[in-house]
């Protein structure tokens, strides 16, 4: 009987020194935060024993604090412009140098991975970094690194510069500032062109829909002849944010044979007067309007 | 216990009692040894009885772990789940599962948080229940997490700034003012954020210069760190060059102006000192300087 029990004895701390590696194991890469009512969740969980009253008020409490933190998130989406869609994190080992030094300076050192992916305004963008804390004491110092940023297609051209520049200075706070900016102005681009098309739907059309960064002005009484305006957001690469607005009008060979002096040229220039005067959507309202008076 | 209930109880019975008692009181002295013999778990039980514990207890410690190891995979699966908008199927019913749930919504939920606050959120507090608003603006430069600023704005109209921990030579009130903080109170905390951050990397920036460069010597410099007189030191001739730095736009961490001036010699003949001059320029002080004496140009 005695040989058979210290035979099964040894089996089972064979056993519990293998899971409690794979427990590490799973720690060491997963970062989930357990503390408070979580941590008390996971014990019920894990143990056998927990009467059903004890599970019930531990989801009570639980439900309460997930309703509390789905409140706080909305309250930060609203206020940030940003939706987060997810945000994973892992932890990651720092190098032995590292970890070295810093318990040479009597503190200890820990890091993580973290990607983020998320709308602003329809534009989706995902954002991967390294997070590194020092911690001496009561102090903790924070640094970023690894920075990579990659942003949906369609807009990468106007960001490609102002990109590699943020990833190389690790200016995550500068990258979502100026995403922001750019979103902004982009709505507001969109917002003036949706309007001046619903009021004026004989004369204004986007050729590239929604987020067209074109308008054409044209009136069916002169075909071929049609005013382009174009508004085009651009980022330079230190973050600053531009908005820019054009007008081009096109017209036909033979019509413009029509003029005795180019009436191309004056245009543009007319436009930049009337914009510094009316601002753009004023600008646009009032040769639009001018245009519709026409018919 | 309930021995000694029923003892007291036949007390009243006298001459019964008695015996009763008496009898009572022996069963009792009799039970409490052995309790007291199992407590101090007497002499060694059995070599059996020690092997059969000991292999409860690994039993209980294997199956805890292997709990705690499934959990934290579900609760991986779920996360995973969850942000691919997957529909979540509970195929378990069980309490257990619901919790399972809920823990990895907390989890979840705090993330999403955490990533608003280092995507530099400004982390809106309600506070005063709930008549004011606390917002935080962090700062940082080249990867460094730097100084968080708190401002606590009243929601009453008109919007009034309540308190802040921000030093006074950043106008807050006018940029309330500028940015029409009334109708924008986003808008204003960006402005603010802005020049917060301008003030945070130039003052990283004469940090680093202090730590890195000790020939460097900073003769003049401003609360804002906004104008900067630097002496440097040539390193064969040895002579002295001041250079002055002008930050006019307080939200920028590069300098506006940059002049480099020589007592001895006129530098604005020297093309390399025109570079140099571009360079502080373009660069951040602390990484001209390193390049200006890696080519051995300063000390």
């Amino acid at each position: 009987m005695e040989a058979e029990l210290e035979a099964e004895l040894q089996k089972l701390q064979a056993e519990v020194t293998d899971l409690e590696k794979q427990l590490q194991d799973q720690r060491r890469v997963m970062d989930f935060d357990f503390r408070g009512n979580l941590l008390h969740t996971l014990g019920v969980v894990c143990s056998q024993s927990a009467v059903p009253m004890e599970r019930q008020m531990l989801a009570l409490r639980l439900q309460e604090e997930v309703d509390e933190l789905e409140e706080d998130l909305k309250r930060q989406t609203q206020m940030n412009g940003i939706r987060v869609v997810s945000c994973r994190r892992r932890r990651e080992e720092e190098s032995l140098e590292k970890k070295a030094v810093a318990e040479r300076a009597g503190g200890s050192i820990s890091a993580q991975r973290v990607c983020v992916s998320g709308v602003c305004s329809e534009l989706s963008f995902q954002v991967e970094f390294k997070l590194s804390e020092l911690k001496f004491g009561s102090r903790t110092k924070q640094t970023l690194s690894d920075l990579n940023i990659v942003m949906e297609e369609s807009d990468l051209q106007s960001f490609s510069s102002f990109l590699s520049r943020v990833e190389e200075s690790q200016d995550l706070l500068l990258f979502f500032r100026t995403l922001r900016t750019f979103c902004e102005r982009c709505d507001e681009r969109r917002r003036t062109f949706a309007h001046l098309q619903t009021e004026h739907p004989s004369i204004v059309s986007l050729p590239e829909g929604q987020r067209s960064e074109v308008m054409t002005l044209s009136l069916p009484q002169l075909p071929g002849c049609v005013l382009l305006v174009h508004w085009s957001v651009q980022v330079n690469k230190e973050g600053g944010v531009k908005s820019s607005v054009e007008l081009l009008p096109k017209i036909p060979e033979n019509a413009l044979q029509l003029f005795q002096s180019s009436p191309v040229a004056g245009a543009a220039e007319a436009f930049h007067s009337l914009q510094r005067i009316l601002g753009v959507e004023g600008a646009l309202e009032t040769v639009v309007m001018a245009m519709s008076h026409d018919q | 216990m309930t021995l000694r209930v029923a003892a007291y109880s036949k007390i009243n019975d006298t001459e019964n009692g008695d015996r009763i008692f008496e009898r009572s009181l022996s069963c009792l002295s009799f039970l409490e040894a052995r309790a007291r013999q199992k407590k101090i778990g007497a002499q060694p039980q059995s070599r059996t009885q020690e092997l059969k514990a000991k292999v409860e207890k690994l039993k209980k410690q294997r199956d805890r772990l292997r709990a705690e190891i499934d959990v934290n995979q579900n609760l991986q699966k779920l996360r995973s789940t969850m942000e691919g908008n997957e529909e979540l199927e509970m195929a378990d019913d069980s309490e257990n599962a619901k919790l399972l749930m809920l823990m990895a919504k907390h989890t979840q939920l705090k993330d999403a948080l955490l990533a608003h606050h280092l995507m530099g959120g400004y982390d809106v507090i309600k506070t005063n229940q709930d008549k004011s608003l606390c917002f935080s603006l962090a700062t940082a430069y080249q990867g460094n997490i730097l100084e968080t600023y708190n401002i606590e704005i009243c929601l009453s109209k008109p919007l009034r700034i309540l308190r802040h921990n921000i030093p006074p030579f950043i106008p807050v009130e006018a940029l309330a003012e500028e940015e029409n903080m009334q109708k924008n109170v986003r808008g204003f905390l960006d402005a603010l954020s802005l020049h917060l951050n301008g003030f945070a990397a130039r003052k990283q920036q004469l940090k680093l210069v202090k730590e890195r460069h000790a020939s460097v010597e900073v003769l003049e410099s401003n609360a804002l760190c906004s104008h900067l007189v630097l002496m440097f030191t040539k390193p064969k001739e040895k002579t002295a060059l001041l250079c002055s730095l002008e930050y006019s736009d307080h939200t920028r961490s590069l300098p506006t102006h940059v002049k480099i001036q020589c007592e001895e010699q006129d530098l604005s003949g020297s093309a390399q000192w025109q570079k140099n001059t571009q360079l502080l320029q373009d660069t951040p002080l602390h990484q001209a300087l390193e390049s200006m004496r890696k080519t051995g140009q300063i000390l």
